[in-house]
């Protein structure tokens, strides 16, 4: 067995031989037991992994991290989960909790340190960690208190993972996807946010719900900013197919901006009435993230309107960061897909634009 | 569209589908989407009306505290109903965790999610998921749970029994197997349907500590852990295989010293597992989450696979109560569908027996 690594900080690793939950006495039984259950053939090369292992580390392992996790483990995505917080108790009962499970999981290794290095080599590194929004407060008064938390954490990532995807899930999203962009130093293909992913669901649930469709076949992007100032391709919207704007003119059912402007409002105000309620938000983002991920891991080639470096796109000259759909795959961002937008639509995007350049330029990174 | 069912007691409908006055929907919307759909959408002469056939997989889980929270989201996330519905005496974070699983919509199969304080949303479900209850405090052993969450019991049983009278009732609540056999008494129903999640996790931590120590997949270590869930649950050494290698004959056939002392550190890491999580994280909620899900599609697919959950014991292994311990039993579409005979050595039996012995006088003591 691989001799495990002395860390000062408490090491969680669970295959390590220093593991602390496993009795002193059973470990020796163990090891003795193991070489005599499993003999290896003659000639075969020493236990080092033939194929690549799926990695990805998860920063934070509160309400939004742990549903990322788990959601991630359930859909049987990674071989390797690390967990990395600031609080080791929290840290080791979250894992703890995880491993437990083993029974009905597929086999996965899942470590836990409050040391980076446990991050090492991972494929995509997801980053929920930072200040919870307050009741009523809006996601960019958020911004200076987690650009404090996210300098003590992409350095490290990307010291032990410098070829890692690099996921920012913290609000507000937009904003701190271009910091940890700056201060990763990366290519913009591997560092995104998941921006307005699972505002889009939102919106997609909301319409299937009236339409009693599945919301797998209403088509739909939720532009900008993941927040108040977004934007809602309505032009684009397509149930199974059949544009829907152009579907009620020719119809003739009328409808006003105010009905649709209307809907958009619910899918902002969705996030808040969660936190209201529940007091955070958990579950929706979990999934959310997990499809990226799968999307990422297996080069899947989807589109996800996803939060990128907008330059160039629909006229924006600033370098912001805000979602356009967007395929991933392997190499993280493969490119963005040139969705045809309204005069109204395009307005909008620049000034969803505008407000994040604002916030970005009061940044201080 | 089928008429919405109206709820004339007060009480917030959170129901998905409603088209009464559903409180988040902005008032033109509704109006909107009902004639697209219309005209979206044309039925074939001579349909049935909609809505009215349903379907076969409707799972009410009572309780959506991270226990209630962790179960409903991995049945989601396995793709094992057609139907949840969500129950809680509190309407705000009971109505927060609906809407927090419905906007997962784009990311999930079509599933139908309700949340209702009023019982009435759970009618027709095939399996009703009891997790509410008072939480297990550091340190507190489960046995001083009891009194505490029968009165809750009392408030639950009957109304699911009321809406949904074919049911089978998992559950969860601890401690376990006294809540189990409360639920029981309470519910009139038969025996195999009605059960606990009982020793299910623990054998999980139990096979993940051992595949852990050997390196091997835990699903390859076979192995039980029956009687309590708690302090007294007894390890079934004898039968603990590895990929059908008996773990005790092969440490004998190998000249390889183990001693019970090292079975049982084994056996106490697993029953302090639990413990140790609440301790570091003041609850447990994934773990549990997994191990319901698992016992879900068992019994909601008729996979007659073999658990240790908590039953009626009362016949098993000169077991004279009435008591609800774990024992390895085969479920499915009926429920329990019996229990495995699994051999015991005469060390394990009285192990067992005491087990049942302590429940017993706990049962004893309860007011029901």
């Amino acid at each position: 067995m691989a001799t495990a690594e002395t860390y000062p900080n408490i090491v969680f690793d669970w295959r390590s031989e220093t593991a602390e939950h496993v009795p002193e006495s059973a470990r020796k039984v163990a090891f003795d037991i193991k070489q005599a259950l499993f003999q290896p053939l003659p000639g075969a090369c020493p236990s080092r992994t033939a194929t690549k292992i799926s990695k990805i580390t998860v920063v934070g392992v509160g309400n939004v991290g742990m549903a990322c996790a788990q959601t991630i483990l359930t859909q049987n995505l990674a071989d390797e989960l690390a967990l990395v917080d600031v609080d080791p108790e929290k840290l080791r009962g979250e894992m703890l909790d995880l491993q437990h499970a083993a029974a009905f999981l597929p086999r996965a290794k899942i470590v836990a340190n409050t040391d980076y290095k446990v991050s090492e080599g991972s494929d995509i590194c997801i980053v929920s960690a930072g200040a919870r929004q307050r009741n009523g407060e809006s996601r960019l008064a958020l911004v200076q208190r987690n650009v404090a938390i996210f300098k003590s954490i992409i350095p490290q990532l990307v010291k032990y993972s410098p070829a890692a995807i690099l996921l920012i899930i913290s609000n507000p999203v937009d904003a701190l996807t271009y910091v940890a962009w700056k201060l990763s130093g990366f290519p913009s293909n591997r560092v995104f946010g998941s921006g307005t992913n699972l505002d889009s669901s939102r919106f997609r649930g909301l319409l299937a719900d009236r339409l009693d469709v599945s919301a797998h076949n209403v088509h739909g992007y939720v532009i900008g900013e993941h927040g108040d100032s977004s934007v809602p391709v309505w032009s684009t919207v397509n149930i199974g197919g059949v544009p829907i704007i152009e579907f009620l003119k020719n119809m003739g059912i009328p409808y006003s901006q105010s009905t649709l402007d209307e809907l958009h409002k619910m899918v902002i105000g969705g996030a808040y009435e969660v936190i209201k309620l529940k007091g955070y938000t958990s579950w929706a983002i979990g999934y959310s993230v997990a499809s990226l991920v799968n999307s990422l891991l297996r080069d899947q080639r989807c589109i996800h309107p996803v939060s990128v470096c907008a330059k160039g796109f629909y006229g924006i000259k600033d370098e912001v960061y805000l979602s356009l759909p967007t395929q991933l795959g392997y190499t993280g961002v493969m490119g963005v897909l040139n969705l045809p937008l309204t005069d109204e639509e395009r307005e909008k995007l620049q000034q969803s634009a505008k407000t994040l350049a604002e916030v970005q330029d009061q940044l201080d990174i | 569209m089928a008429t919405a069912e109206t709820n004339t007691n007060g009480k917030i409908v959170f129901d998905s589908k409603s088209e009464a006055k559903v409180e988040y929907a902005p008032e033109s919307a509704p109006k909107l989407a009902l004639e697209i759909k219309k005209d979206l959408f044309q039925t074939l002469p001579g349909s049935c009306p909609l809505n009215t056939a349903k379907g076969n997989w409707k799972i009410t889980v009572v309780g959506v505290g991270n226990v209630g929270m962790a179960c409903a989201q991995t049945i989601l996330t396995q793709n094992l109903a057609d139907e949840l519905a969500l129950v809680d005496v509190e309407p705000n974070k009971l109505r927060g965790e609906m809407l927090d699983l419905q906007h997962a919509a784009a990311f999930l199969p079509r599933a139908k999610i309700v949340a209702d304080t009023d019982y009435k949303i759970t009618a027709g479900s095939a399996i009703c998921i009891v997790t509410a209850g008072a939480r297990q405090k550091p340190g507190e052993s489960r046995l001083a749970l009891v009194q505490k969450n029968v009165s809750i019991l009392k408030s639950i049983i009957p109304q699911i029994v009321k809406y949904s009278p074919d049911a089978i009732l998992l559950i969860i609540s601890n401690p376990v197997d006294a809540l189990t056999y409360v639920s029981w008494k309470l519910s009139g129903f038969p025996a195999n349907r009605v059960l606990g999640s009982g020793t299910n996790l623990d054998s999980s931590r139990f096979r993940w500590l051992l595949a852990d120590h050997l390196d091997v997949n835990a699903h390859n270590v076979h192995g039980y852990l029956i009687g309590e869930h708690g302090d007294s649950s007894v390890p079934v050494w004898s039968t603990v295989n590895v990929g059908g290698v008996s773990l005790l004959q092969f440490l004998k056939d190998n000249g390889t010293p183990c001693s019970q002392a090292i079975l049982d550190e084994v056996h106490k890491k697993v029953v302090d597992g639990a413990y140790e999580v609440i301790q570091l994280k003041g609850y447990t909620s994934w773990a549990i989450g997994y191990s319901v899900a698992s016992l879900v599609k068992c019994l909601l697919r008729d996979q007659r696979w073999i658990h240790p959950v908590s039953v009626c014991a009362k016949g098993f292994h000169g077991i004279e109560d009435e008591v609800f311990l774990s024992l390895p039993t085969q479920l499915g579409s009926s429920g329990v569908v019996g229990v495995l005979n699994v051999p015991l050595t005469d060390e394990e039996r009285k192990k067992l027996q005491q087990s049942a012995q302590t429940l017993a006088a706990v049962q004893a003591e309860l007011d029901i």
